[in-house]
């Protein structure tokens, strides 16, 4: 992973200074959103097919069944190498992979047996093998640093904490032996404990040790003062090479297989009758959203994950009517939610001072809130996401709230229109019209109130589709025109029996 | 028939389906039993049957949608995994999601996926190919529509201009006219017919024993186990229909009078 790490910061700095990196990563706001927009990108992409194939609970139950893939792989490397093995290893995650397939198979086989439903099988499945893996922490790795309340949370705050250090310039170590002419002699008394002598007894004996050997990696040995020259290091955390490469693979499976992952989401009968094999798909799908989920969770834990799957695709979903863009979009809104998030937790929401909302709320009706605003930032990215959401439901253009309403009051408009063209159409010159036309009447025959009534024909009026008359309501050419075009339209071939229906 | 796309000189190859001892078990109840089929080329071909009688499940079961108990269904011969290039499938309108973020024209190209194979994406010859597909069931108009914001009658037709970009040899269609227009379904008859004067076998799951008769050609006859499978004038016959459905008249008298208009 460091060799990794290594070629990448190459790579990195074809294009940017160290310094520049350095001081950018130095900030952990930074090294936070850079972490919280990895897993929104990845969370998105994934999350927008598991929103349509209608398995937004699976990242859920996946999120936390890796854990036993984590702690089963934690006490087999144990076992094997006999020391506690890094929490980063690339077996861990490999282990979280196959606990996130089996978390699949054993929902399926549960929902199989014909005797659980598909919902209840996740339920099922889930908490049994999560149960299992907290009883394992409990019982058998208790002084790891792999406790519960860790992998429920996590804290992307501490990110840019746990970094490797990289140097790139004037990179010699430097070992130290009581040889080496920068050795720090002190004489020790060696005698002292046994003989009961003490250093100034006459007959002490001294010998000449070194206080300072051993080896110092360059920024140490910069500090000790062993080399004149400062090496250039540079920071850069541990989760962010972990992250970007799960990012990478994710962008890179939903790349190649677009195509195939649409048609077995869209129509897996026909995908399978196609050859495109469904199946294997589904569980390529599971093991690349339990490795997203696996580098989450020092980040985000596995409760909050799901979060990033499921929030942004749904936000998405109701903005656009193309795949392609979904999935573009969801990435859009997780890595804003991020962006705006840490700002959140910092007390900011968008460009407003939550401290000083907070301060006016006390003045005003003296709560004693603390006007200190910190709080957990992927909590409240998830918040922010969330916002995003919310900002899509109400205002999306063709799905959104505003305009279902608006759209819905417009049809109602448009029909009470109809209905009343159509009623008039029917008794305009007949012999009852003096009964039925009657405009301070008409209302009655609909049940309708006076003043709907009174709207309605004003309207037709104004567009002139009616004409008053003598006390009468009568539909002008127009009007006529317009009836029948709708009874050809609308009405269709049942336009007889529907016309029958009109009062 | 047209027969420009294989030497005829083999009788065995000019049966495009052969089912033989086909058996599927939901647990221990057979869903189909013991179904033997010989399919000539260039039919159009029903399947009728009371609820439950395994309709669906005999074409799911062909194209190994679910697991066979036991039997093999060849196609021209071949065992299905040779023969998906040459074989077409729609199925029921309901077994999809139709709020699904596509396009319509994007729907008719995924009949195109299986030739692409794995990772090749669909390009603009893809594209034109699904506009003419579009353009014969005269939906051309709506390529760019989503797809839920069609009517019942032309989502099922999207469906059939998926299958037509697929150019199989033989098609399978899973209840095509449940619950369509009038206009959707003289469409759907149209399709059948130009297909079947191209030399396509069209084997259709089918409800309404009214149009057996004028709409097909061939029919199976299933409940559970074939009772009869032939021409439709000589197995479509009231003694087989009432072997088929038992003992509900009135579908008997509608078969009856379907056979009478028909022939």
């Amino acid at each position: 992973m460091f060799q990794l790490e290594q070629w990448f910061i190459q790579f990195l700095l074809y294009f940017v200074s160290p310094e520049a990196v350095n001081s950018f990563l130095r900030d952990p706001r930074h090294t936070a959103i850079i972490i919280g927009t990895l897993i929104a990108v990845s969370g998105a992409l994934l999350g927008s097919f598991l929103l349509l194939r209608g398995m937004a609970l699976t990242s859920d139950a996946i999120s936390h069944t890796v854990l036993l893939g984590i702690v089963v792989a934690f006490l087999v490397l144990l076992a094997v190498q006999g020391q506690a093995p890094d929490l980063s290893s690339p077996w861990l995650i490999l282990g979280a992979a196959a606990a996130g397939v089996a978390t699949v198979i054993l929902t399926e086989a549960l929902h199989r047996s014909g005797l659980v439903k598909q919902d209840a099988a996740l339920g099922l499945a889930f908490p049994l093998l999560f149960a299992l893996a907290v009883i394992l922490i409990a019982r058998k790795v208790e002084n790891v640093h792999l406790d519960v309340d860790a992998v429920m949370m996590g804290e992307i705050g501490l990110a840019w904490a746990n970094s490797n250090s990289h140097c790139l310039e004037n990179c010699e170590s430097v070992s130290i032996t009581p040889d080496d002419p920068r050795a720090q002699i002190n004489r020790q008394c060696t005698n002292c404990r046994t003989l009961g002598i003490s250093p100034r007894d006459e007959g002490a004996q001294f010998a000449d040790i070194c206080t300072n050997c051993g080896v110092y990696s360059p920024g140490q040995a910069w500090q000790a003062g062993l080399i004149a020259t400062q090496p250039v290091l540079l920071f850069w955390p541990k989760s962010i090479t972990v992250l970007a490469l799960i990012t990478l693979l994710t962008i890179g499976f939903v790349g190649l297989f677009y195509k195939e992952l649409k048609l077995s989401t869209f129509d897996p009968a026909l995908a399978a009758a196609l050859g495109f094999r469904p199946a294997l798909l589904n569980y390529a799908l599971m093991v690349v959203v339990s490795l997203v989920v696996v580098g989450a969770f020092d980040a985000v834990g596995s409760i909050l994950v799901i979060a990033f799957f499921i929030i942004p695709p749904a936000a998405a979903y109701l903005l656009t009517d193309r795949l392609s863009w979904m999935l573009l979009l969801s990435a859009v809104i997780g890595a804003v939610g991020v962006y705006f998030g840490y700002d959140l937790a910092r007390g900011r929401f968008l460009w407003l001072e939550m401290g000083g909302l907070l301060a006016g709320l006390n003045r005003l009706f003296g709560l004693g809130l603390s006007e200190q605003w910190n709080s957990s930032i992927s909590a409240s990215m998830v918040l922010m996401i969330f916002f995003l959401f919310l900002v899509a439901w109400v205002f999306s253009p063709r799905y959104g709230l505003v305009s279902t309403l608006v759209r819905r009051a417009a049809q109602r408009r448009h029909f009470a229109d109809q209905v009343v063209m159509g009623h008039i159409y029917h008794h305009q010159g007949q012999v009852a019209e003096h009964e039925e036309l009657i405009i301070l009447t008409l209302h009655h025959h609909f049940r309708w109130s006076p003043r709907k009534m009174a709207r309605v024909l004003a309207r037709l009026r104004s567009s002139y589709l009616v004409r008053f008359e003598k006390g009468l309501v009568l539909l002008t050419p127009q009007g006529e025109a317009r009836v029948h075009r709708f009874r050809q339209t609308q009405l269709g071939r049942n336009g007889q029996s529907m016309a029958q229906n009109l009062p | 028939m047209p027969d420009n796309e294989h030497s005829p000189h083999d009788d065995m190859d000019k049966k495009a389906l052969v089912i033989d001892d086909l058996t599927v078990a939901y647990d221990s109840k057979p869903a189909i039993w013991d179904v033997d089929l010989e399919l000539p080329e260039g039919v159009l071909m029903a399947i009728v049957g009371p609820n439950g009688a395994g309709k669906s499940t005999l074409i799911k079961a062909a194209l190994k949608l679910i697991p066979r108990s036991a039997g093999t269904v060849r196609f021209y011969g071949l065992p299905y995994e040779k023969a998906r290039s040459f074989v077409g499938y729609v199925p029921q309108r309901g077994s999809v999601d139709w709020d699904f973020p596509t396009t319509v024209i994007d729907v008719v190209m995924m009949g195109l996926y299986g030739r692409l194979g794995w990772f090749r994406r669909p390009g603009r010859r893809e594209r034109e190919l699904g506009m003419y597909a579009l353009e014969q069931v005269e939906l051309a108009d709506f390529a760019g529509r989503q797809i839920s914001q069609l009517s019942g009658g032309q989502q099922q037709r999207t469906f059939l201009a998926r299958a037509l970009v697929q150019d199989a040899r033989v098609y399978f269609m899973d209840e095509p006219f449940a619950a369509v227009d009038a206009v959707t379904e003289r469409a759907i008859v149209a399709i059948l017919r130009e297909l079947r004067a191209r030399g396509k076998t069209v084997v259709v799951v089918h409800h309404d024993l009214q149009t057996v008769a004028e709409y097909f050609d061939w029919v199976t006859l299933l409940n559970v186990e074939i009772v009869a499978s032939g021409p439709v004038a000589t197995t479509f016959t009231p003694d087989n229909l009432r072997q088929t459905y038992g003992g509900r008249v009135s579908f008997l008298q509608d078969g009856a009078a379907a056979l009478a208009t028909g022939d």
